[in-house]
């Protein structure tokens, strides 16, 4: 009996360790966004509890023009890339689905190849197609840039969804006549939302953290996203360490809040399309 | 929102409205259907991946320079050879497979001991498991933000713990010591990489058949033996599928590196992705940084092609 109670205390100290491992980085943006000087820069000891009087930062950061415009940017980018990679990732997640054509192995083969191409591969050729096309320093350039990264992944999502339908529904909708355009969307799609939001949350924030293209391809400050106005913060001796801290805590949240609603499909998609890639 | 009576709000009370019966045809459709599908996405991957990776391939074999990148002069295998020749390369090769062998076995080791850990019944549990995955969930280049601080030479809570406890990382702090800067690079991105594993690694875990452990237990087996010849067989597939994905996601990492030290420093952090990138816009030698490209792209296809060797030679032998 003893030993067993011992057993259930241990795990909950290594629960508690591991959960403090995981959160405190994110935590300590937190604290030192608001620290006053005198406690960061102190070489005797460490506070590690935060001064809610200093809340205010948040909204000096906010009311800042220019973190409102990467903030912007970023919102612009993100959702651009979300509804055009669900846009093009529904027809063919479908298609690889409920159809077998010539040429399927191939296309989930290259679907896979795709995650191991690195933005910094692809960033010189794309420079000089973007400069023919003219969309460079453009944010729909950067949307039609970050898509062709999201859409993949987004596609073997919504595959692997679908496959969780049963063919009979669709089966029986074509027998009344159904034609597969209306199959997918009156049948299909309301049986697959919370697949398609998680594929959103996805694309959303893999275009929110893009930074290879979104360095390279834009030069205005004013359209700069929010990846390269926290990236340039690195380094930077000009801004306290509060306000860039802020500023960082205000870029990650959206994208751990949204994450800890979609997990579970994120990580089922991303298997299932390594597996049956 | 109350709900208005109409047409609307019948056909949604009707999923499967059937339509006319003029409709009624043969149910596949035209062969050609699927391709209707699958045109769009495939036509925009063929445009924003293929044609700039072909474009690569050929760059890798021509003399271009980032200042007139439309000038390209053919130059055969000449790119390859000097990369090859070139012993800054090799300690590149060097530290890449550190950097990845070390991201595989770091994040999936960790990882399959905090899915254990979160596996059992425990009261909170359902908190715990969505609080473990937010190192994970935070973007990137926010992970490279508050490691950099974290890891700042004077005021770092991480340099200030490693100085109480005797590291001395000098006074350029961690992230610009060559013998302290990979291995601050590989913390901060097994941190980032463990929730992955282990929340995969954990729905794994809800396959392991309850049954067989309690035989296993009956029949006298100990904890490990248990692990052993029950979970580690359920698991294994899944084990060797995040592993590729950890190897063909670090060997391609580059934000992270770049960011927290831009491959330095003396070139110790500097892998094969970041080589690329310097190549290309520090030495503005576009034909060079496609030939380290493509070495990168072939490391990468010899991992999965290998990767899916072993498993059908596991699956043939099962």
């Amino acid at each position: 009996m003893r030993q067993i109670r011992f057993g259930v205390t241990a795990r909950a100290l290594a629960v508690l360790v591991v959960l403090g491992l995981a959160i405190f980085p994110v935590y300590w943006m937190f604290v030192t966004a608001l620290a006053p000087d005198e406690e960061l820069f102190r070489s005797t000891s460490v506070n590690l509890l935060p001064d809610f009087s200093r809340f205010g930062i948040f909204g000096d950061a906010l009311a800042d023009g220019r973190v409102a415009r990467w903030l912007l940017n970023s919102v612009i980018v993100a959702g651009g890339t979300t509804a055009l990679s669900i846009g093009l990732g529904i027809p063919l997640g479908y298609a690889l689905s409920r159809f077998a054509f010539r040429g399927k192995a191939a296309v989930g083969l290259a679907l896979l190849f795709t995650q191991m191409l690195p933005e910094a591969l692809l960033v010189v050729p794309l420079f000089a197609v973007f400069r023919r096309f003219d969309l460079l320093n453009s944010l729909h350039g950067l949307i039609l840039a970050d898509t062709a990264f999201a859409l993949p992944v987004v596609a073997l999502i919504l595959k692997g969804a679908i496959d969780g339908v049963p063919r009979e529904l669709d089966e029986a909708a074509r027998v009344d006549g159904g034609r597969p355009p209306t199959v997918l969307a009156r049948i299909i799609l309301p049986l697959i939302a919370p697949a398609i939001a998680a594929a959103a949350v996805i694309a959303f924030f893999s275009a929110w953290n893009e930074y290879v293209f979104a360095v390279t391809f834009v030069f205005d400050k004013s359209l700069q996203p929010a990846s390269v106005g926290v990236a340039g913060f690195i380094g930077e001796q000009d801004t306290s360490i509060q306000s860039i801290m802020a500023v960082g805590l205000l870029f990650t949240l959206p994208a751990v809040v949204f994450y800890l609603f979609a997990q579970r499909y994120v990580v089922s998609g991303m298997t299932a399309g390594a597996v049956k890639g | 929102m109350a709900r208005s009576p109409g047409p609307a709000g019948e056909s949604v009370s009707i999923p499967s409205s059937p339509l006319p019966q003029r409709r009624r045809r043969r149910a596949a459709g035209s062969p050609w259907t699927p391709y209707l599908f699958l045109a769009p996405a495939v036509l925009y991957l063929v445009i924003f991946q293929l044609v700039p990776l072909l474009q690569e391939v050929w760059l890798s074999f021509t003399k271009t320079t980032l200042l007139n990148p439309n000038f390209n002069v053919w130059v055969g295998a000449a790119n390859f050879q000097a990369v090859m020749a070139n012993p800054a390369f090799r300690q590149t090769l060097l530290t890449t497979l550190v950097y990845v062998t070390a991201c595989v076995v770091g994040s999936v080791g960790l990882g399959l001991l905090v899915a254990l850990l979160l596996n059992g019944r425990f009261p909170g549990r359902a908190v715990a498991r969505s609080l473990v995955t937010v190192p994970w969930a935070a973007p990137g280049i926010a992970v490279a933000l508050i490691a950099t601080w974290m890891f700042n030479p004077q005021f770092g809570i991480l340099t200030r713990t490693l100085r109480a406890v005797g590291i001395d990382p000098g006074p350029n702090g961690v992230l610009d010591n060559p013998r302290l800067a990979l291995a601050a690079v590989l913390a901060t991105t097994i941190w980032q990489l463990v929730p992955f594993v282990s929340v995969v690694l954990l729905s794994a875990l809800q396959g392991v058949p309850q049954e067989l452990v309690e035989a296993a237990q009956v029949d006298g087996a100990g904890r490990w033996m248990t692990f052993r010849v029950v979970t580690w067989q359920v698991l294994k597939p899944t084990i060797g599928l995040v592993a590729v994905l950890m190897t063909i996601w670090s060997l391609r990492r580059f934000e992270l590196i770049w960011l927290m030290t831009r491959g330095g420093p003396l070139g110790s952090t500097r892998t094969l992705v970041i080589d690329l990138y310097a190549q290309a816009f520090e030495s503005k030698q576009l034909g060079t940084a496609a030939a380290v490209g493509m070495v990168g792209i072939v490391i990468s296809l010899i991992v999965i092609i290998g990767a899916r060797l072993v498993a059908r030679a596991a699956a043939k032998e099962a």
